[in-house]
């Protein structure tokens, strides 16, 4: 019974806690660093998981974004953020480590 | 790097944690240094940003602090659409009072002509004085309505509105020049907001080309709506391209040039054309001319159920670069349609006309559509597909479902 109960938690938290409880650590360890001095993400967007407050793109913290949204934007840029992967600034898999990033703490 | 990673000590706990523990880690860790303004992006006591804080929180979508839209019932039931109900899209940060200085030593400077000059915003003051109802209108609105996947906002009918600007007609201004030079193609407007973010201004600087035509009836603004023009729509002074997509009408004006060439700045090459789904290119066209488009603005979803009986259906219209001649209302989702009635004031060609239709309804659900002329364009049935979402005045997106009771 108890068992039971255990694995209902388990089951519970698993599918009802923030996306951030099961982000990967490494992934995310990673992705700020992108974000941060690789792509330079944080001279234009203010994001607070970051640190950071560039006031050039929107505030990433009043936005809540989708890994493939994320992906999309970086990839093929808007205005006068660079097209990331287009422009071959970035890997694919940066890419999709940033987006990660992003995606998990951007409108929290 | 390592370093780095040793001073964050990120492991599983902290992100058990959640991101109100990732922000503080952050804050400790080493990021970027960053010299990019960040004096007016901060969040205000409304959840809209200090530089805006003056708006109207409750008219307004937030879709991002630089993509803030209006309301499809909040745009103005008096025609002029107030200040505070205005969208914003910047492309650049809004500058700052700091920045700015004071207002009439803002300095444009005029190229392209017989005799090129600099005048103060005071000077300009000086050489002409009218007032004009122009719409401005984002391009990308009406993108929300488009099905693949489109970066930007998602506006649906609120990146527009209908404005008086007060300022110099353009033409004055060229003529205490001497005139424009013989072989000018273009008329070219430069802001200058991007220039305290030290970006690469061929990346960064709002520069628009658009025939030289425009300048007939173009005007350089200080005053929106009665009120000198706040920072946050390009104050102190902002070029208004009339029946030109909003990105031609450059806020924070640096200068204005006739040239023989489109300016080469990305802005202008590269973003704001509209292309095919998947294709890309400074070879197709540019965000110039707005088409013919109206849209309802009164009842809609957002306005609850109606209650069945007499209903006035409203909606603003537009001509483009030419008046618009007439509006026709359907309630059946295009099946049949009734001409509407242009009310209030005519402010002139580049302003909406507000409509109405009285009509009856009864129980039921309806899908209300507006269909709006000026001559010899009328708004299509649907979309004009491409890949930016550009330039949409297809009556069928932008009906309304209304449900009356």
């Amino acid at each position: 019974m108890k068992i039971a109960k255990f694995l209902l938690i388990l089951v519970y938290v698993y599918f009802l806690s923030p996306q951030s409880l099961i982000a990967d650590d490494a992934k995310m360890i990673k992705g700020l660093e992108i974000f941060n001095e690789t792509a330079g993400c944080a001279g234009c967007h203010v994001l607070k998981a970051a640190g950071s407050e560039g006031n050039v793109g929107p505030n990433l913290d009043t936005v809540d974004l989708t890994i493939e949204s994320v992906v999309e934007m970086v990839t093929y840029g808007l205005g006068v953020m660079p097209a990331y992967g287009e422009e071959e600034i970035l890997t694919k898999e940066e890419i999709e480590i940033v987006s990660y990033f992003v995606a998990n703490t951007a409108g929290k | 790097m390592n370093k780095k990673k040793q001073k964050l000590n990120l492991n599983r706990r902290n992100f058990l944690t959640g991101t109100a523990s990732l922000a503080g880690i952050a804050a400790t860790a080493s990021v970027v240094p960053i010299s990019i303004v960040n004096a007016n992006h901060t969040e205000g006591s409304k959840g809209l940003p200090e530089f805006i804080s003056w708006k109207d929180r409750d008219a307004l979508i937030v879709h991002s602090d630089k993509g803030i839209e209006t309301h499809r019932s909040a745009i103005g039931e008096s025609l002029i659409t107030p200040n505070r109900n205005v969208y914003i899209r910047n492309n650049m940060p809004t500058m700052t009072d700091y920045q700015i200085g004071n207002k009439n030593n803002w300095k444009v400077s005029i190229q392209g002509v017989k005799n090129p000059k600099t005048f103060t915003l005071g000077q300009l003051k000086k050489l002409g004085h009218t007032t004009m109802a122009t719409i401005l209108q984002c391009s990308g609105n009406g993108r929300g309505f488009f099905e693949h996947k489109v970066r930007g906002s998602q506006w649906k009918t609120g990146a527009a509105a209908c404005v008086l600007w007060t300022g110099v007609p353009l033409m004055k201004v060229v003529e205490a020049c001497g005139g424009i030079n013989g072989d000018a193609v273009f008329m070219t407007s430069a802001g200058v907001d991007h220039e305290p973010t030290g970006l690469d201004p061929k990346k960064a600087m709002v520069e628009r080309s658009v025939p030289k035509k425009v300048y007939q009836d173009a005007m350089l603004a200080w005053e929106m709506n009665g009120v000198p023009l706040p920072n946050a729509h390009g104050g102190p002074l902002r070029m208004v391209t009339p029946g030109y997509f909003g990105i031609n009408n450059v806020k924070h004006l640096g200068k204005v040039a006739f040239t023989t060439e489109e300016s080469s700045v990305k802005y202008m090459k590269t973003s704001y054309r509209i292309s095919p789904i998947g294709k890309k290119g400074p070879q197709y066209p540019s965000c110039w001319e707005m088409p013919v488009k109206s849209w309802i603005t009164r009842p809609t979803d957002e306005t609850g159920t109606v209650k069945a009986g007499k209903v006035q259906i409203v909606g603003v219209a537009m001509g483009g670069t030419r008046k618009v001649r007439s509006v026709k209302v359907s309630v059946d989702g295009g099946k049949s349609w009734k001409r509407a009635k242009f009310v209030g004031p005519d402010l002139g060609k580049y302003a909406w006309r507000q409509f109405v239709l009285e009509t009856t309804l009864a129980s039921g659900t309806y899908n209300i559509a507006s269909l709006a002329s000026n001559g010899p364009d009328k708004q299509p049935e649907l979309r004009m597909e491409n890949r930016r979402g550009y330039a949409h005045n297809g009556w069928k997106d932008h009906s309304v479902n209304i449900t009356v009771v």
